[in-house]
């Protein structure tokens, strides 16, 4: 399937949190209640239109537990854009945080783009997170911010779409040299320059692996 | 030329499942033939040049008795056995008497007797570890704070055991036990061996005699050693688990942080960007993790499958599992078990402690042996090799992914320029077939009968059982430490075409590597696995 721009993202954060089933209800639109946890990384792939242009999203999904981080870091890059994702049910994974802040700086390029996710927003009677928090740590560390839940869907489409927005504004504004692509982004055939003229519609979507 | 080998071969065995399919080979192969080939019906459709090493049939319960004298002891030194095994894997109802000999628990030279005294040690061995669990979570679930600096184990270099279990004071019954150094060629029920070293990888190259000399590490751990009172063992040794939580009157030394405190020489300096995850982090991704374990072993162990509520329960109430309401009863009793075995493994292995993976190694083994105790010996059997996957420096990954990627080169150089193409040489795309060991690509069924295999050729390494007495007998592939990267690189050559022809990055490779789950066939794969063995095992060992 052509497209004008390819964003790769990787999708991070402490096990358990949520980061596969993100994936799934954004490539698949469906809910896995339990999910094999993921060993080493996973993939995923979809279509979405911003600007009336076809940009296909792919996905690296990774594993949480620190005894993978070294393979996920060999992910950060060649990403340009990256979800950071924590439940707000368990107080750790927002603590931890910062470590994985820490870890993407240094692996990835300067200009990834970086979404925090608070995941679970449908347990909110479990909540050990206030909104407010993941707010004002996304404040501090120039993140954008939103509360997410994969069972319900809320707000996954726009995670992973407005991330998408804001590299193309990027991409607009001259931050990146397009042509290469160890920022993540690859320009398809039907993109530049000008508008790709056929394809359109809303986030037309492309299956789970789309390639 | 393997692909055109195959396809010619495949017009004469299409029709037919049975040995004389193969009959244009058998000259060749005679010496494969003392035995009459008669694969399982449901293998006959796949066609290989190696077709007449199909699926033996798998061990029988009569021919698994038949092995024995009448002292209970397997003729030949299981010679036969492992044959027998290895050709077929073994009947889903003898599996929880045989994989505690394919797995080292018991040595393939004891006698019943024998086999009766190392239960009960096990067992007490086992209930000591649950014990000192127990008493951790405790701990962790008073929120003392202490706990982390005090059970933080780090990941130097330098090997770590819990000096504990293996005390000179607390042994008593056999053999294994008195020698925590025991001779990889004489398998001495070797489930208590401490695990070994890598033998093959160059940094770790000592075996566990060795480890004392080399900077070992020694714990401070007076809890679980001579010093703990053999009162309280014998008093609590026999009680389920559910009945032992946190008894105040088990306190006395190892309720003192003091004394579980777990240090390590950090001589080797653990690399700065990895932090160490410390016991308590372990306890809680364990619990995360059990509950969201693969249920497909659920048709394969009826008898677990329908738990009772209330027993499924109190074994979770037991462990501390947290989170289960939308289980079944026998996911949640499956979640606990888990759990409790974990543990003790992150214990009695805390250079190891626990890795992500570990649960897929461990949940068939579960399935499988309805004893806690039995199952967590046959996990240590298993992670004796296994547990290199999950080093944090990742030695045992990068050892094996390199094997993988020489059989790849040795046998088919073409293949190997294009992965080179792609800077995806290094075979990191089969990652996850090396860490779980085709857990995620295989069935339960064909995971298991793939391990069985696996199991029964390193069982004969153990023993002693050199290629020259394979040779002789009737399998020319000789027995290998790593049949399973044999197995990986077949499936990979069996691809070659795709990946040649269709792929053009390593990303597309992985994502092809993930999601081959459900199209393979386990004896496809051994049997293209142990054709790389016959060929390539010199240059490759």
């Amino acid at each position: 399937m052509s497209y004008a721009y390819l964003f790769k993202y990787i999708i991070i954060g402490d096990t358990g949190v949520g980061k596969s089933c993100l994936l799934l209800q954004f490539t698949d639109k469906r809910f896995q209640p339990v999910h094999d946890l993921t060993i080493g990384v996973e993939f995923g792939a979809r279509m979405i239109t911003i600007d009336n242009k076809p940009i296909k999203l792919q996905i690296w999904d990774t594993a949480g537990q620190e005894s993978f981080r070294s393979i996920t870091r060999s992910y950060y890059r060649g990403a340009a854009g990256a979800l950071l994702v924590y439940d707000i049910t368990r107080r750790e994974t927002f603590n931890h945080l910062a470590n994985w802040l820490e870890d993407a700086r240094q692996h990835a390029n300067a200009n990834m783009t970086i979404m925090l996710i608070g995941n679970k927003c449908d347990l909110s009677h479990r909540r050990a997170v206030s909104t407010e928090e993941g707010e004002q740590f996304a404040k501090e560390h120039g993140l954008v911010f939103m509360e997410a839940s994969a069972k319900t869907a809320q707000n996954v489409e726009e995670a992973f779409i407005s991330t998408a927005a804001t590299i193309y504004k990027k991409i607009q504004d001259g931050v990146f040299d397009v042509s290469n692509e160890s920022y993540g982004i690859k320009v398809g055939y039907g993109g530049i320059p000008g508008p790709s003229g056929g394809r359109d519609g809303t986030s037309s979507q492309a299956g789970g692996c789309c390639s | 030329m393997k692909a055109l080998r195959r396809s010619h071969t495949s017009n004469s065995s299409s029709s037919s499942p049975s040995s004389s399919s193969t009959m244009s080979s058998w000259i060749h192969l005679r010496s494969l033939l003392i035995v009459a080939s008669s694969p399982v019906p449901d293998r006959g459709s796949l066609k290989s040049p190696w077709s007449r090493r199909k699926r033996k049939r798998a061990l029988t319960r009569h021919q698994w008795y038949s092995f024995f004298t009448p002292e209970g002891k397997l003729r030949d030194g299981g010679l036969k056995f492992l044959k027998k095994v290895r050709s077929g894997g073994v009947d889903p109802s003898i599996r929880a008497e045989v994989w505690p000999f394919l797995l080292g628990v018991y040595n393939l030279n004891s006698s019943r007797a024998e086999r009766n005294a190392v239960r009960q040690q096990k067992r007490k061995e086992y209930e000591k570890l649950r014990r000192r669990c127990r008493r951790l979570l405790k701990l962790s679930n008073e929120g003392d704070k202490e706990l982390k600096e005090i059970v933080q184990v780090s990941y130097a270099e330098s090997p770590i055991f819990i000096e504990g279990h293996e005390s000179p004071g607390s042994e008593d019954v056999f053999s294994a036990r008195e020698s925590p150094s025991v001779d990889r060629g004489s398998p001495v029920d070797g489930g208590t061996e401490q695990p070994s070293r890598d033998e093959t990888s160059a940094s770790n190259s000592c075996n566990v005699e060795e480890e004392d000399k080399s900077g070992i590490t020694h714990v401070n751990d007076a809890s679980a050693g001579e010093t703990e009172s053999s009162d309280t063992e014998s008093s609590t040794e026999d009680e389920p688990e559910s009945d032992l939580m946190y008894s105040a009157a088990e306190g006395n030394m190892e309720t003192d942080p003091k004394y579980i405190k777990i240090t390590s020489i950090k001589g080797d300096n653990p690399k700065s960007s990895r932090t160490a995850e410390d016991y308590a982090t372990w306890q809680r991704i364990i619990r995360l993790d059990a509950i969201r374990a693969n249920v497909e072993w659920v048709i394969y162990s009826p008898a677990q499958a329908l738990v009772s509520e209330d027993k499924a329960l109190k074994s979770a109430v037991a462990v501390g599992l947290k989170d289960y309401d939308h289980l079944e009863p026998c996911r949640i009793y499956h979640a606990a078990r888990l759990v409790a075995i974990l543990e003790a493994y992150a214990l009695y292995d805390p250079e190891i402690g626990y890795c992500q993976g570990m649960s897929d190694l461990l949940s068939p083994i579960l399935a499988v042996m309805e004893e806690d105790y039995e199952a967590f010996w046959c996990f240590v059997g298993f992670m004796r090799k296994a547990r290199h996957n999950f080093r944090l420096d990742e030695v045992g990954i990068r050892r094996q992914l390199n094997i993988v990627s020489k059989i790849i080169k040795s046998k088919d150089l073409h293949l190997f320029r294009h992965l080179e193409k792609l800077q995806a040489e290094d075979c990191f795309f089969v990652y996850r077939m090396v860490v779980v060991l085709f857990r995620r690509e295989l069935t339960f069924e064909q995971t298991v009968c793939l391990w069985e295999v696996m199991w029964a050729d390193q069982a004969a390494i153990r023993a002693g059982i050199g290629k020259s007495a394979w040779g002789r007998i009737r399998l020319r592939a000789p027995p290998t430490e790593d049949l399973l990267l044999y197995a990986i690189a077949a499936c990979v050559l069996q691809r070659r075409k795709l990946i040649i022809e269709t792929y053009s990055s390593m990303d597309e490779i992985i994502r092809a590597c993930n999601n081959m789950a459900g199209q393979l066939d386990v004896w496809k794969l051994l049997d293209d696995a142990h054709d790389l063995v016959v060929t390539l095992h010199d240059k490759i060992e």
